[in-house]
């Protein structure tokens, strides 16, 4: 599903945001992609999204190459990408507006946007939000339009930055069960430590560009070491084991 | 949470069911016929041609009085000399110490009558159909789809922009900060606008990328189906019809 090696990044500063990273995911997967601010946690959603060419010595998303500009047209039908602030991804004037975006973008007749729309709203908990104006919405339902805006593309790959930001307790929840309940491959960038360990089998350390360590979730994240090492801390639920 | 921009919810209304495109032409063509009036006579017709349109929109009337009062005063203002520019042909009558032209309180009239006709109809356009609406039947009417996309994105974020300046002014109280006359005042309204800049940038950048996530290509495009009916055509036909009788009477008595 996701197959990278070397995979890099620069800045056109001369910021060097990622350092030959190799990934491996595969479909279905749930990982989770973790490591202190600047990290470049969110350069490499957006170089795996095609937003940002990385340099490579390989690089498969979803069986299309990001590098390459005739298949990255065909990246947004297949990888999505839900940003860490919902009001910089919700830029319709409605909520119905803005979640048919994507699939009017792709070409969909407007029946099967419609349908999208309302599978997609269904999806996250917001049927009759149609004509609601993004800006009056709660944090929680800013955070589900953003995603039922990228689920009504049907990506076969789901890139989630920082997802439980600005979410209250029962927004965090409720997000967890529903992305529990997302049987697609999924990369989940967070602070949120136990949200990783609720949701992803799997995890990646980043730190300054590079890779450091991966492995099962519960085994990375309890390694106080590896944590604290690279500005991290132990979930309260595994500390002391 | 309420916004100053915001419009009262669309109440029904037989302006409320045209057709946007017929609508918005329609209005369009009136505000056109406006602007060349010169006559008083015509003005107050087309002023009271944009009041029945009003009524007939079932606008709330202590809604549309306030802002049409506020934009009202605020340009009259500018146009208030106009009675007191006297020149030699022109009658005058004597208040006091002051000597008022009468041909400059007629065209004062008239632009008043113009420019309440036209927020009149702004207003309507505003109050009875989704803007949104507005929009994508601007770009049926192929007003280029680039133009409509930047007109919606700049509705969209500058609620955006303004709480982010009223967090800002927040954060400039509470650390003491008070307005006066002084270079310091002027020196943080001039970094205060800078950061806004700043952050109104980055987000567009965000936003940017948020739309190449999703497939944007530059084309607008929307879900919405407009669907003429009768009452579209005939609406139309009667709005533009009266907006070319008044021109046609202005143009014969000038």
């Amino acid at each position: 599903m996701i197959d990278a090696s070397g995979l890099s990044f620069t800045y056109p500063d001369g910021k060097r945001a990622l350092e030959a990273i190799p990934l491996r995911i595969m479909p279905g997967e749930a990982v989770g992609l973790v490591g202190p601010n600047g990290a470049g946690k969110t350069t490499l959603f957006l170089c795996l999204a095609g937003v940002l060419t990385a340099q490579a010595e390989r690089l498969q998303v979803a069986g299309l190459d990001p590098r390459v500009a005739s298949q990255r047209k065909q990246l947004p039908g297949r990888v999505g990408i839900v940003f860490q602030n919902s009001d910089d991804q919700l830029f319709s004037a409605t909520v119905g507006d803005d979640v048919a975006f994507g699939p009017l973008n792709l070409g969909l007749s407007r029946d099967d946007v419609r349908q999208r729309m309302s599978e997609a709203l269904g999806q996250v908990g917001l049927k009759g939000f149609e004509e609601r104006v993004p800006f009056h919405l709660s944090g929680g339902e800013k955070r589900r339009a953003a995603l039922a805006g990228v689920l009504a593309m049907k990506p076969e790959v789901l890139l989630l930055d920082e997802p439980s930001m600005f979410l209250d307790p029962r927004g965090r929840r409720e997000l967890i069960h529903l992305l529990q309940a997302l049987a697609i491959t999924k990369i989940i960038a967070s602070h949120d430590l136990d949200l990783i360990l609720d949701v992803c089998q799997r995890v990646l350390v980043l730190d300054q560009g590079r890779l450091v360590a991966e492995g099962l979730t519960r085994t990375l994240l309890a390694d106080t070491s590896l944590m604290t090492t690279h500005g991290l801390e132990v979930p309260y639920r595994l500390a002391g084991s | 949470m309420t916004l100053a921009f915001d419009v009262p919810a669309s109440r029904p209304s037989i302006i409320a069911r045209l057709d946007p495109r017929w609508k918005l032409s329609a209005l369009l063509l009136y505000v056109l016929a406006l602007v060349l009036l010169r006559s008083p006579g015509p003005a107050l017709a087309g002023l009271l041609g944009a009041l029945v349109l009003v009524a007939a929109g079932r606008l709330p009337w202590a809604w549309y009085l306030r802002r049409l009062g506020v934009a009202l005063v605020m340009f009259t203002l500018f146009l208030l000399w106009l009675p007191l520019v006297v020149e030699d042909h022109h009658t005058t009558i004597q208040i006091g110490f002051v000597t008022l032209s009468l041909e400059g309180l007629a065209r004062l009239g008239v632009l008043t009558a113009k420019l309440g006709a036209m927020l009149s109809l702004a207003l309507l356009l505003l109050a009875t159909a989704p803007l949104q609406d507005t929009f994508k039947a601007a770009h049926c009417l192929h007003v280029p789809g680039l133009l409509i996309q930047l007109v919606m994105l700049t509705y969209r974020y500058v609620f955006l922009i303004v709480e982010e300046l009223s967090r800002i002014r927040t954060a400039l109280r509470v650390r003491g900060f008070r307005a006066k006359t002084d270079a310091h005042t002027y020196r943080t309204i001039g970094q205060v606008a800078g950061t806004l800049l700043v952050r109104s940038h980055e987000r567009a950048e965000r936003v940017e990328q948020a739309m190449r996530s999703r497939g944007f290509d530059g084309e607008f495009r929307s879900l919405h189906e407009f669907r003429t009916q009768p009452a579209d055509v005939l609406a139309f036909s009667l709005i533009v019809g009266y907006a070319a009788l008044v021109l046609a009477w202005d143009l014969w008595t000038r």
